[in-house]
């Protein structure tokens, strides 16, 4: 199942600031809810995890994640990530371009535009429930994003806050809410 | 005609309540999930995630471990028994547990025993497996592509195509379109749809190793030949194998099939020498096990410029999924499909159909439908609504124009089926009639000019079922006969058994019907027994509206044999000849002398207490019946719908049901069927589809994506019928089952379609979604 998704957030802080963030893919990763990464294979390449919960059904992807196009210059990112869970119920890939770009009062806007594909149990699910727990993945990502800017840069990365994953009761939830939402 | 029993006999024609429905509304139906035996152990299945992927290793360590794990198997263990693979019902074979590679989303791929259900699913999640993603194909029409991935290596032949299957005429076709001044033509999908029984598919194997007896405890259609195939696929002898089909929560087809999971618990319980139960979860049965259609089809007509139509040409393309495991008969790969023709007297056709593999789940069963006759009879209802609508002809009166008359039968078709008898012209008159035809037109012209939209759609439809004469018909070699063993006590009741097997048709009741009508015994003091093969005589079991057809007929067959001997003895106990009695409903009597008499009570205990002398003891019979030729119910169907220009939702205002299934055993069953298949038939015209995405996700694989219809979006339904019986059926019957499921699909399409045909409308493809709708509203300008 192939779903592009697009999203845009502000923050306060300067655009050089917010991009020592994004160009780096551990910090970032920090901020995904369930993921971890656990190895750096070389310069673009890292090793992780991320675990992702909707309902009874529970999905451990392990995986990489390559940097494909780093523009300091422009301040984009792009970068491939892709997994198998670790019990072969199915993979996912997605690839995800960054953007920054300096606001007026001197904060930054955030774009991010993903292409996700995803095969076996969780596809399942249909593209409306997935599109739903993508929603609430990132908002709990622009959360933890905004704490790790307010952190010093040289903090470690235990220090960002609720990077672990969310409850699966309250994501299927939440899910469901947001599909009967829009529905009525 | 039939003669009409007392309401205390309650033969033929009479209402009597269906004796099973006292133990289901009390919840003590016996289903094969409630079969409890000591010592009893649970399977569960492990299936793959991915629609085609290299099988690269199965760790089951972890697994093993769980305490109350007792064995897991794999496909590697099943080769070693030469059981990885097993034969479908049409000359495929498919993989029990997947070895080499995984060609479908949810296939089997590794089969855990724990001593609970909860542990096997538990260590099921153990389990490991790992694959390597392969190209994935799910568009039919790019199975041929060249640079299509090759599905099935196992084959000698490197292609995804499976079949190409061809009958009629061609050439005289070719000339009569090359000569028409009107052609017209439509491309219909008959989507993948899921007969979604109530209760899913499972099994409780009992291999007893003291006595090497293997009890199946099984959800199938067909326990007879289950037990040959199960005797010849594993190697057992079939005297040492008995099938049970307790009761059945519907089958619709999805029941026909063997599926991995019984084979798994078969090996499991061979193993083990303890009985294993595998019971399939709702997700399960949706994704894996046997869909229904998925036709691609396109019809052209040609017809002459008053709207006489010459001649049909059909070209299909079939999606079997990663394995032909379609259940039909052995000389049709496509099903009774060639019975396109319909209802009409054309005079040339022409009809292809292609199979192919996808990496979809397989199947390609007869869902409520006598072999891809619903694909058949939507397409041809579909394509005249659409070539009546390009002559602006009314479509009932272009249908009159056209049907095969009365007096034309037994009619031949131009594609090789011989009809038994018809009227078609009597049952859509009396369906018009109810529905008020006329009016309805009027009224849907002046809500057009109001902008409103309404719709009128008409399906007449002739069905071909009761598979089938001998010379014609088998499943896996075995001939389609049916059969009935009748015994009647020495106080006059009666014990019948029956080679067939219901699932819900009400045969406890209807079989005991054709018994009472028959012999006279009332239908009360008669019991039917069906399913379990170590006592019921053989037989291919239900489906394709086969029941009444075979069985039935078997059962008035082996009723009149009882007969004959009763007579027999009549004549010994009135000391008269056997020529001077006469018979009337119970009872023989001496012609001029109607007192004297002897009821068949008195008799039965006479054939064990004071038999003639020369005669033996006892009053039973059996028949296997060969049927002369299927039979050909029909009807016509009348959907009224209105369309919700905000939303694009359908709303069915009416449903006129006018069907002619010949003579009635029992008219409430009858019409408790119409009104079940109508309602499937409302929802694979508005609800429901098996989806899947690019990468081979099912789409529909839950009751949250794949929609049931409830109290709320079913309509009222009226029913209505004529009677034209059939000529060679003992008592003129012709089966019902299918009727509203294979006729009503094309009178809600062309309902909705002639709803929007002032908008340039020719086609909608089922499922006809709000959404779908909406879009064409909007398209076309029209949504409020």
């Amino acid at each position: 199942m192939g779903l592009q998704i697009e999203k845009t957030f502000q923050v306060k802080e300067p655009i050089d600031q917010v991009w020592s963030v994004l160009s780096d893919p551990r910090k970032v990763a920090a901020c995904v809810p369930g993921a971890q990464i656990t190895e750096q294979v070389d310069e673009k390449t890292y090793k992780g995890t991320i675990s992702v919960k909707v309902g009874p059904s529970v999905t451990d992807y392990k995986g990489e994640v390559q940097i494909i196009r780093l523009d300091p210059q422009n301040h984009e990112i792009e970068i491939l990530g892709k997994g198998h869970d670790v019990r072969g119920r199915g993979s996912a890939s997605m690839k995800m371009t960054g953007k920054l770009r300096t606001l007026d009062g001197g904060g930054t806007e955030v774009t991010s535009i993903s292409e996700l594909n995803v095969v076996g149990i969780l596809a399942q699910m249909g593209s409306r429930v997935i599109t739903e727990v993508s929603n609430i993945m990132f908002g709990e990502f622009v959360k933890n994003f905004q704490a790790r800017l307010s952190q010093p840069a040289d903090a470690p990365e235990s220090a960002a806050a609720a990077a672990k994953p969310i409850s699966g009761a309250s994501i299927a939830w939440q899910a469901a809410k947001g599909v009967f939402r829009r529905d009525s | 005609m039939i003669t009409k029993t007392s309401p205390e006999v309650g033969g033929m024609g009479h209402s009597i309540k269906r004796k099973e429905d006292s133990r289901f509304i009390q919840g003590k139906g016996n289903y094969v999930d409630d079969v409890h035996l000591p010592g009893m152990v649970y399977g569960h299945m492990v299936r793959s995630p991915y629609a085609h992927a290299r099988l690269k290793s199965i760790n089951i360590e972890k697994a093993k471990q769980l305490p109350g794990v007792l064995a897991i198997i794999t496909g590697e263990d099943l080769a070693k028994a030469n059981l990885a693979w097993m034969p479908t019902l049409f000359f495929d074979k498919q993989m029990v547990l997947a070895t080499g590679k995984v060609l479908f989303q949810a296939q089997e791929v590794a089969f855990v025993v724990a001593e609970d259900q909860y542990t096997a699913a538990d260590a099921a999640e153990l389990v490991e497996v790992e694959y390597e993603e392969l190209p994935v194909l799910v568009d039919p029409h790019k199975a041929t592509d060249p640079d299509a991935p090759i599905l099935r290596e196992d084959r000698e032949e490197k292609s995804n195509h499976i079949f190409h299957w061809e009958v009629g005429d061609k050439a005289a076709t070719e000339r009569a379109f090359a000569d028409a001044p009107v052609k017209a033509s439509v491309h219909a999908i008959s989507p993948r749809c899921h007969p979604a029984p109530l209760e899913t598919c499972g099994c409780v194997a009992d291999f007893n190793k003291a006595t090497e007896k293997l009890t199946i405890y099984l959800t199938s259609q067909a326990p007879h030949a289950h037990r040959t195939l199960f005797s010849i696929v594993g190697g057992i002898p079939e005297q040492n194998i008995r099938v049970v089909s307790p009761d059945i929560g519907g089958g619709f087809g999805n029941k026909v099939p063997i599926y991995p999971g019984y084979v798994c618990a078969v090996v499991a319980s061979l193993t083990l020498g303890v009985p294993v139960k595998w019971i399939e979860t709702r997700s399960e049965n949706l994704q894996s096990t046997g869909f229904a259609r998925d036709y691609h089809m396109t019809a052209e007509i040609a017809a002459d410029q008053n709207g006489k139509m010459k001649a049909l040409r059909v070209k299909t393309l079939a999606d079997h999924g990663a394995f032909n495991a379609a259940a039909q008969p052995t000389k049709f790969p496509a099903g009774l499909f060639s019975v396109c023709t319909g209802s009409y007297d054309f005079k040339n056709s022409f009809c292809e159909v292609d199979g192919v593999y996808t990496n979809k789940a397989p199947g390609g069963i007869a869902y409520r439908c006598s072999f891809r006759i619903t694909e058949a009879a939507y397409l041809i209802e579909r394509a005249i609504d659409v070539l009546a609508s390009q002559l602006k002809m009314d479509p009932a009166e272009f249908r009159r124009k056209n049907f095969i008359q009365p007096d034309q039968f037994p009619y031949k078709t131009p594609l090789g089926w011989t009809y038994d008898s018809g009227n078609y012209e009597g049952a859509m008159n009396k369906a018009l009639e109810m529905v008020g035809y006329k009016e309805l037109r009027k009224e849907q012209e002046e809500k057009r000019k109001k902008g409103e939209l309404m719709g009128i759609g008409i399906s007449s439809f002739t069905e071909a079922v009761g598979a089938g004469p001998a010379h014609t018909f088998d499943i896996a070699g075995i001939k389609m006969f049916d059969s009935a063993e009748i015994r009647v006590h020495p106080t006059g009741k009666a014990i019948c058994r029956m080679g067939t097997k219901s699932q819900g048709q009400g045969h406890e009741t209807t079989y005991a019907q054709i018994v009472a009508q028959e012999l006279g015994i009332p239908a009360s003091d008669v019991i039917i027994e069906e399913g379990d093969t170590d006592t019921a005589p053989y037989g291919l079991g239900t489906y394709a509206s086969r029941s009444t057809p075979t069985s039935g007929a078997a059962t008035a067959i082996a009723a009149r044999k009882i007969r004959d001997k009763a007579k027999k003895i009549a004549a010994h106990l009135l000391e008269c000849s056997e020529a001077d009695l006469e018979w009337e409903t119970g009872k023989f009597f001496v012609k001029g002398a109607p007192s004297k008499s002897k009821t068949i009570q008195e008799i039965a205990f006479a054939a064990y207490t004071n038999i003639p002398p020369g005669l033996e003891a006892g009053l039973e019979a059996v028949d296997y019946y060969d049927p002369p030729n299927l039979t050909f119910p029909f009807g016509t169907y009348i959907c009224v719908v209105d369309i919700d220009k905000g939303t694009g939702e359908v709303k069915v205002r009416r449903f006129v049901a006018v069907d002619d299934c010949g003579n009635v055993i029992n008219p409430m069953i009858v019409q408790g069927q119409i009104h079940g298949g109508l309602t499937e038939g409302l929802a694979i015209a508005f609800m429901q589809l098996i989806d899947y995405d690019e990468n081979g996700n099912v789409q529909g694989g839950t009751f949250m994506d794949y929609l049931i219809p409830t109290a709320v979006e079913t309509p009222h339904w009226e029913t209505g019928n004529t009677c034209t019986p059939s000529p060679h059926h003992p008592f003129g019957a012709k089966g019902v089952g299918e009727s509203p499921n294979v006729g009503s699909p094309a009178a809600f399409v062309n309902a909705v379609v002639d709803s929007l045909s002032h908008l340039g409308v020719k086609h909608i493809d089922m499922p006809i979604t709000p959404w779908k709708v909406w879009n064409i509203l909007k398209e076309k300008g029209v949504a409020s």
